[in-house]
């Protein structure tokens, strides 16, 4: 039988899908691990990318800072975390966060800094302060950025989670580590389509609640300009 | 100088160091004396690499040209390397390898001549030979924490029967499909645990799930060297799970030349468990080079005069 055959022969068989080692259980751990480490991410990143970029200081440090962050390996990190805070969460959630912030800081620096200079003065000028100014006028023009930037985070997250494996960790990696000690090729194939299927959805309900937080004005700008007057209600 | 000529010198130069670098790297072809390539390759676990370097420097002073593929994997991974002809050898053990060559039929017994015998058996149609198995004897054993053995009074595996659903045990992901382990257990002891964590074989994580309470029966390696250190128990295979897991060379038909067996039976015949020990405590405990180890017995049992 070829491989594809095994493995779809693999996903279909209803044991797979239940127990401790099934397919929802993982799907859930490896779900959670990634959510975790995604608002972890954001926590510590997105303040800073914000905050420098509103600013406009020390973007160059910032930026570089988050390229060398990118380059560090997250399985170097993650057995070093191993050693240091020993089996369990920690390690795994430590190389993960690591991985999930460049993306942010440097999306969340750049899109701030990309806000027209015209409209903040506008802003400025209708009355805004400085906090304000953030909140009400920034932040929803950077919102397509940050959102990206976020996004791209949580993809890397998704497909990196299944390192978890190594460190006797859960999530849909175990498929694979599992699937390469006990040579079923299937399991390990399954394992690796899991979590690209994973990584894809994460990407696509990302892009979805992008376009529910995307302000309204700005939506309404990428409509053509046909379609632009029947649907734009004065205030 | 103009700044672009500098460039280009510095360019230069740099291809050309990394040219050198990559011939002087390359794998180093046979000298005219040598009597042939032998690759050897051990298992993922220290013991092994000590045991291929033992093989490895007597066939290497012997005259043949040696490379090494350490920590390679499973059996999962060197059997089908074996037979394919990418390595030459492996430090085996007769029943373990018994029982993945015929696939779980449980032939294996605790006499290691028979056990060798019935292996080879199973290895002469696939081109392979295993050769004569060594006094020392490396095997599955599980262990508790001193405090699990304390509460539960064990002494032996067949005291796990009663209360193997309170327990959880870890050991490598293979372990639910190798018959001397965890469906080992279930038949011949009726142990069913309450749950199996996947770690790695008596490595790194089980040590740490030992450690942190995660786990309560984790599968060691009888020879290992750090068990008393980390306070952990052995118990007794007094059902005799684990047969004759005797050390034996296994390698390809095409490179058991008499030469080649008299090199390697040497090593086996001298071989004894205490030895694994020590050797594994050296390198486990003391954090030496398997290779500097291997070479120290070597030179220490004349070998090499």
């Amino acid at each position: 039988m070829s491989i594809l055959a095994n493995v779809v022969q693999w996903l279909t068989n209803p044991t797979h899908w239940q127990g401790t080692d099934g397919i929802p259980v993982r799907l859930v751990e490896h779900v959670q691990l990634s959510a975790e480490s995604v608002a972890l991410g954001a926590l510590i990143a997105l303040p800073i990318g914000v905050g420098l970029g509103h600013f406009g200081l020390f973007g160059n440090v910032a930026i570089n800072i988050s390229n060398v962050g990118r380059a560090i390996p997250s399985f170097g990190i993650l057995v070093i975390a191993f050693q240091v805070f020993g089996l369990g969460e920690a390690p795994i959630i430590l190389a993960l966060t690591a991985l999930a912030i460049p993306p942010m800081v440097t999306n969340s620096y750049v899109a701030l800094r990309e806000v027209d200079p015209d409209v903040k003065e506008a802003a400025r000028g209708m009355g805004y302060r400085p906090l304000a100014q953030l909140f009400h006028v920034e932040l929803p023009l950077a919102v397509p950025l940050i959102m990206a930037g976020i996004r791209t985070s949580a993809v890397q997250v998704v497909a990196t989670a299944a390192l978890a494996a190594l460190i006797a960790g859960g999530g849909l990696g175990r498929y694979i580590i599992d699937g390469l000690a006990q040579q079923d090729y299937a399991k390990e194939f399954a394992g690796a389509l899991l979590v690209a299927a994973l990584a894809l959805a994460t990407e696509v309900a990302l892009w979805g609640l992008e376009q529910l937080l995307v302000p309204r004005g700005i939506r309404l700008l990428k409509t053509p300009t046909s379609r632009r007057a029947a649907t734009f209600k004065t205030a | 100088m103009n700044p672009k000529a500098g460039s280009t010198w510095l360019l230069a130069a740099l291809a050309v160091l990394v040219t050198v670098a990559a011939a002087c790297g390359s794998t180093s072809t046979p000298s005219a004396t040598s009597k042939g390539t032998i690759t050897v390759a051990g298992f993922n676990f220290p013991e092994s690499s000590i045991l291929a370097e033992l093989y490895g420097q007597e066939l290497a002073h012997g005259g043949y040209t040696v490379n090494y593929k350490l920590l390679l994997g499973t059996r999962e991974v060197i059997s089908p390397a074996i037979q394919s002809g990418q390595i030459d050898l492996y430090p085996g053990y007769a029943a373990t390898d018994l029982e993945f060559y015929n696939k779980g039929a449980g032939e294996a017994s605790g006499d290691p001549v028979a056990t060798t015998a019935k292996l080879n058996t199973h290895l002469q149609p696939l081109g392979l030979v295993a050769l004569d198995p060594s006094a020392a004897v490396d095997q599955n054993a599980f262990a508790v924490t001193k405090a699990t053995q304390s509460k539960y009074n064990l002494t032996k595996l067949s005291d796990l029967a009663p209360i193997g659903n309170q327990l959880v045990l870890g050991a490598g992901p293979e372990c639910p499909t190798r018959p001397f382990c965890q469906p080992g257990l279930e038949k011949t002891y009726g142990i069913h645990f309450k749950a199996f964590t996947p770690l790695d074989t008596d490595g790194p994580l089980t040590r740490a799930a030992f450690k942190n309470g995660s786990i309560q029966v984790g599968l060691v390696f009888s020879s290992d060297a750090d068990l008393g250190q980390l306070g952990l128990v052995v118990l007794q295979d007094d059902k005799q799970l684990e047969n004759a897991d005797n050390v034996v060379p296994i390698l390809r038909q095409a490179v058991a030349s008499s030469d080649v067996k008299t090199l390697l039976n040497s090593i086996d015949s001298k071989l004894t468990t205490a030895d694994l020990v020590t050797m594994n405590s050296q390198v486990e405990l003391l954090h030496q080079d398997a290779d500097a180890v291997a070479r120290a017995y070597l030179q220490q049992h004349n070998y090499f005069s």
